[in-house]
């Protein structure tokens, strides 16, 4: 079975995932250095201290808005990104396919809904461009990355910001609304690094988001309605039940402590009432901030392990179509390919 | 074989709409650092006017702490919204997670012998994955 499963992308949203991922990823560390000062000093000073950590912010939050306006701008002008955008407004089938995975998880339902499927299987042609997370996902990060990049330009320009608020303590409130508005984003990050690196049948990363549909084999050689996803005939990797384990605390304790740390720490470096200190401070709080960092580290590498994938795939089928070509036969399907090369549908 | 073709809403970009979308967004990113950069003078000489001056002066707004009511309610706001998302997104999690953990169970465990299955339609084994046919 293809690890491929169901490739969807094209080359240009493979590539902008990933430059957007690696933007927003150092975004978070930089910016959440300085919110969670107490519990990162760790972070702000590997990065250069105050100074170092807000011209990174800066730089990437300039790339940030590049990025932005060159998908918005590709949407509008592109046919290929008009036709999507009915694509990714969820509907009936998205509450549905939530409903169905809550059922499943209850052992009610046999299998996920095709709107929340992430192995296809042999069902791929069921699957829709993304899932009902997926359109959660592009609606979050749409309104959030537009908030942030207006609300970080006004902060970024101290004329601004001095006219709109006309003492400095609410101009610092404001800097925490940035903040405290990221932090959703933070979360949500957290799950999206859960969900495509943990799922058992495309651990530790799901390749979809990094190999471009052009360079997913399908096979269409049987008319027969599949029965199943077919995700019985894969075998379980080794390490998924210890490290799925760990990662999915790793998460849940990252996403708690940040939500925790969000309501308490606000006050950096002005609290909206002056009160001495910054909030409860402990260890507790300190290492589960941490560990969101660590999952966030984790999400960094395996953003980067996808595109290894890519270019590892990419070579695997120019090696392949090589001999091929020269004597002219079939390329071989058994023993003899890549992982990934397998039949997408076993006749 | 499917080819893109065949599935309009995976169509590639064109290389035109691509390098056009890219000169609009790095033309909006240099613009937005002339706006956010070019008219700065000299406030950040006076955020560092200690603020603790007895009996006020320039710094003693600090004081005061944010005495804007609407940005009051936008930070409550957004706490709010944090709170909901973060349980919101916590239940993602434990579903997903679960899920998982009843595919993981559908799955093969690491290592089961697949020989047997694959003598029946006389295939050999392709790293033990996917292959040899023995059905489910």
């Amino acid at each position: 079975m293809s690890n491929l499963d169901h490739g969807k992308f094209t080359r240009v949203t493979t590539l902008f995932h990933s430059l957007l991922g690696l933007d927003v990823f150092l975004l978070f560390f930089t910016g959440y250095a300085i919110m969670f000062n107490d519990e990162l000093w760790w972070m702000l000073t590997l990065m250069g201290g105050a100074s170092g950590v807000t011209a990174i912010h800066r730089i990437t939050g300039i790339g940030l808005v590049a990025l932005v306006v060159f998908w918005i701008t590709l949407q509008l002008i592109s046919s290929t990104g008009r036709s999507n955008f009915s694509k990714i407004i969820p509907g009936k089938e998205d509450i549905d396919a939530f409903i169905q995975d809550i059922q499943f998880v209850l052992g009610r339902a046999d299998e996920r809904h095709p709107s929340a499927r992430q192995f296809a299987g042999y069902k791929a042609d069921e699957v829709p461009l993304l899932s009902y997370i997926g359109k959660g996902v592009v609606a979050i990060f749409s309104i959030e990355l537009t908030l942030l990049a207006i609300s970080g330009l006004l902060i970024w320009s101290k004329t601004g910001l001095a006219a709109m608020f006309q003492t400095k303590a609410a101009a610092m409130a404001f800097v925490t609304f940035h903040g405290l508005l990221g932090v959703i984003m933070l979360m949500g990050v957290m799950f999206h690094i859960f969900e495509h690196g943990m799922h058992p049948a495309f651990y530790p990363v799901e390749t979809k988001a990094f190999i471009p549909r052009s360079m997913v084999p399908e096979h269409h050689d049987d008319d027969e309605e599949p029965d199943t996803t077919g995700i019985e005939r894969l075998s379980l990797s080794p390490s998924w039940r210890t490290v799925s384990t760990v990662f999915g605390a790793m998460t849940v304790i990252g996403i708690v402590s940040v939500l925790i740390g969000s309501i308490f720490d606000e006050g950096y470096p002005v609290p909206r009432e002056l009160a001495i200190g910054g909030g409860p401070s402990s260890i507790l709080l300190t290492v589960g901030i941490n560990l969101g960092m660590v999952v966030l580290g984790v999400g960094l590498v395996l953003s980067m392990y996808g595109n290894v994938l890519r270019i590892r795939w990419e070579q695997q089928l120019e090696r392949d179509e090589r001999p091929a070509a020269a004597d002219g036969g079939e390329p071989q399907t058994d023993g003899g390919q890549p992982e990934g090369r397998q039949k997408l549908r076993i006749a | 074989m499917t080819t893109e073709e065949d599935l309009p809403d995976v169509n590639g970009y064109s290389r035109v709409s691509v390098l056009v979308s890219a000169v609009v967004g790095l033309a909006v990113a240099a613009l937005a650092v002339v706006w956010a950069q070019g008219f700065r003078i000299g406030y950040e000489s006076l955020y560092r006017v200690n603020p603790s001056v007895e009996g006020g002066g320039i710094g003693s707004d600090w004081v005061f702490g944010n005495t804007i009511p609407a940005l009051d309610f936008l930070i409550a706001l957004i706490h709010a919204a944090d709170v909901i998302m973060g349980a919101f997104i916590l239940v993602m999690v434990f579903i997903h997670w679960a899920a998982f953990q009843r595919l993981a169970g559908q799955m093969r465990d690491p290592g089961e012998d697949v020989s047997e299955a694959v003598a029946a339609d006389g295939g050999s084994p392709a790293r033990g994955e996917g292959q040899g046919g023995d059905g489910a």
